[in-house]
């Protein structure tokens, strides 16, 4: 007779008819609902057109490689290639810092280029800038805001109408009633999200010659969790501050206080403290101190002093012209890899402090559960900056293999003064195909703890306070 | 059934409620005269345990309220001046939901609509949304809930106040019904007919203080009133 569980469904059932009856339940879900879908479309067209993009245009970067005219293999090295930044299939629900920072680069000798292509610089009016409603931004933003509007009330305006005193006299348990419109709240939400969510992977799944296998399964699965525990802090946080507060009004004002706190004032001020605190040279200043040190030839000057001397001594020979190896080559390749470490450490600072920026984004999840599911969501999104990183390293790693295949095709060919070697076809294609898989999510997730240890911390506060707010429920 | 043993109730010094013993049987129903501020509704509010005594013991099926405060509900009805129903819900819904929260889980909607038909409440009726119901529509809803959770004693706040006479007479019917059921009742109510045509017993209360207990039986109307007034004026 007395089923705690039967129970639970009884409360959950009651608050979602209740929901689905009530207009103002069903314009706010229905607009979320829309916004969710239309982002959802939107970005789901811009990952199909700019995946198409950049299959074409990688393919038509290797057919130009191999469709390059004869030339010396240092002039191949210098033709250079493009490479693109694969779109991650979640880029659908959050594009993360792509439109910011560049989809491709160019690789060539020498030189370890940034980014182009940037979609936030390229947009042509302000509008299209700051206008981007993406699906992460429903999901962060708008969903908290839903789930406020669904639980604001739920205890504080029962005790209002007067139907808490009458549910209290029935001797049902304040954690069962807890449970139970958390459920409710829950399962309205659901309402509006499940469908997205399908329409969303079924839309892919459709759309690809692979069906189903198209979705990547683990890293979808681990976004829905982050997000599940984003909702369930929120929904928590909802219901204990109504249990909790004198009036629902009273109720409304905290938490949407809250909801600002978390969705616009923390974000804003823990990016500008993340600057303050670890700030990043400007574009000018970084490309005079890398042109600085890459200008000072002090040290490849002794190298390749050292080097000649060693070859001529082992070749038994006094001039350049009778070594039976091209020492042009190895000039060039001891340059190249005399810059190497000027980049690494030159792009590698840059990097790292874009990285200790994130994590003192990331500690900003003590007060703001967004900027924990942000950068989780960005991260199993694959448009985070440690992907972004991973990209560039493996991009330029392609390029070493470049200079590497077009500077050892020199060595083995000497020339005398006045002569060039002259390479076609078959250097170039010996040079693989750029391919560049994106690590696991295992690996992104990795990126975050301090995100999911704050995001779980969260929930676990979150829950204790409707277990100790229900506690205190009066009639 | 109801106990109250030297039962007080002071909030920051005043009293609301001084040493009140009472026991009210099955098949009892006593009605609590006295104006407002008297005790009446402190009374029942301690019997729900939606307040701690000060002192002394609220006892229901001979369990002290405030240490078997779940169980205890589990014998109790409460029906309030004013039954507050989700209004957007049907009267049906609202039934099977308060029963279901009373532990009822396994009630099919042929055994609700039982209980609209015991009080006296259309089965149409309880197809529409309680936004539609007038007071004594709710108020019958309120002892429909009663009867469907088998509840043993009824606690009622001023259930008749505001009812038009024929609502409130049909609503005293229902309680003798109940009573002659062998459910015990306390009711705190200012209407001195009702409480004259409704209970078995009448508790005069001024200044948190029961001062009179009478039988109904053993009193008119005109006596009724007399002895009423004239404790309010002393």
């Amino acid at each position: 007779m007395n089923n705690p569980s039967r129970m639970i469904i009884s409360i959950a059932k009651k608050e979602m008819t209740e929901m689905f009856r009530d207009g103002r339940f069903r314009l706010a879900s229905g607009i979320v609902a829309v916004l969710l879908l239309a982002s959802l479309a939107a970005g789901w067209k811009q990952y199909g057109d700019l995946k198409n993009q950049h299959e074409t245009a990688q393919k038509a970067e290797r057919y130009n490689w191999l469709g390059q005219t004869p030339k010396n293999p240092h002039q191949g090295a210098h033709y250079g290639v493009y490479a693109f930044k694969p779109k991650s299939q979640l880029s659908i629900v959050d594009t993360g810092v792509d439109p910011y920072i560049g989809v491709a680069v160019y690789l060539e000798a020498h030189k370890q280029n940034e980014f182009k292509f940037r979609p936030a610089q390229d947009a042509a009016t302000s509008i299209q800038r700051f206008g981007e409603l993406t699906a992460a931004v429903v999901l962060q933003i708008l969903i908290p805001l839903l789930i406020i509007l669904l639980a604001f009330s739920s205890f504080a305006g029962e005790r209002e109408q007067g139907t808490l005193r009458q549910l209290l006299s029935l001797g049902v348990e304040r954690s069962r009633l807890a449970a139970g419109k958390a459920l409710g709240v829950a399962g309205a939400l659901a309402a509006v999200l499940v469908p997205a969510t399908l329409i969303g992977v079924l839309t892919l799944a459709l759309t690809s010659s692979k069906g189903l296998l198209a979705v990547d399964v683990s890293r979808t699965i681990l976004m829905i969790g982050a997000y599940g525990l984003y909702f369930l802090i929120f929904l928590s946080l909802s219901l204990a501050v109504s249990a909790l507060s004198s009036s629902s009004r009273v109720a409304l004002v905290v938490l949407l206080s809250f909801w600002i706190l978390n969705g616009l004032i923390a974000t804003r001020t823990f990016s500008d403290l993340a600057g303050f605190l670890h700030p990043t040279p400007s574009e000018v200043e970084f490309d005079t101190a890398l042109q600085r040190d890459l200008e000072d030839t002090r040290e490849l000057n002794a190298r390749l002093d050292e080097i000649k001397s060693g070859l001529f001594q082992k070749y038994g020979v006094s001039k350049l012209d009778d070594l039976p190896i091209n020492f042009r080559a190895i000039s060039l390749q001891q340059a190249e890899e005399l810059n190497y470490t000027k980049f690494e450490k030159h792009f590698g600072d840059v990097f790292d402090r874009f990285e200790q920026q994130n994590g003192i984004y990331q500690l900003g999840a003590a007060v703001a559960p967004l900027l924990a599911v942000r950068s989780l969501s960005m991260g199993l999104a694959g448009t985070d900056f440690a992907h972004h990183r991973d990209f560039t390293t493996a991009a330029e790693n392609y390029r070493r293999t470049i200079v590497r295949y077009m500077n050892d095709d020199i060595l083995v060919h000497p020339t005398k003064a006045g002569e060039e070697y002259i390479a076609g076809s078959e250097l170039w294609k010996t040079v693989p195909e750029f391919q560049y898989e994106a690590p696991g999510p295992l690996w992104a997730l990795s990126r975050y703890k301090t995100s999911i240890v704050l995001l779980i911390v969260w929930l676990a506060a979150a829950a204790a306070a409707v277990v100790f707010a229900a506690r205190r429920i009066q009639a | 059934m109801l106990e109250a043993v030297n039962l007080s109730k002071s909030y920051n010094g005043t009293v609301a409620l001084r040493d009140l013993n009472l026991q009210i049987q099955p098949g009892e129903v006593l009605c609590l005269l006295g104006a407002n501020g008297a005790g009446k509704t402190t009374t029942i509010n301690l019997f729900l345990n939606f307040t701690k005594p000060s002192s002394g013991l609220a006892k229901v099926k001979g369990l002290d309220v405030t240490e078997h405060p779940i169980e205890t509900k589990r014998y109790i009805a409460y029906i309030p001046e004013q039954v507050m129903l989700y209004k957007n819900l049907t009267g049906l819904e609202n039934l099977g939901y308060f029963t279901a929260l009373a532990g009822h889980t396994d009630y099919g909607r042929e055994r609700l609509l039982e209980c609209f038909d015991q009080v006296g409440l259309a089965r149409e009726a309880a197809q529409h949304r309680v936004a539609t119901y007038s007071k004594g529509m709710r108020q019958k809803v309120g002892i429909a809930i009663a009867l469907a959770k088998k509840a043993e004693a009824l606690l009622l706040d001023e259930p008749t106040s505001g009812l038009d006479p024929k609502a409130s007479n049909e609503f005293s019917t229902l309680i003798r019904k109940m009573s002659e059921a062998g459910v015990a009742t306390l009711m705190a109510t200012h209407d001195l007919f009702r409480a004259k045509e409704s209970g078995t017993r009448v508790g005069i209360m001024k200044h948190g203080s029961l001062v009179a207990t009478l039988h109904t039986g053993e009193v008119g109307h005109a006596d009724l009133e007399r002895i009423y007034l004239e404790h309010m004026h002393e």
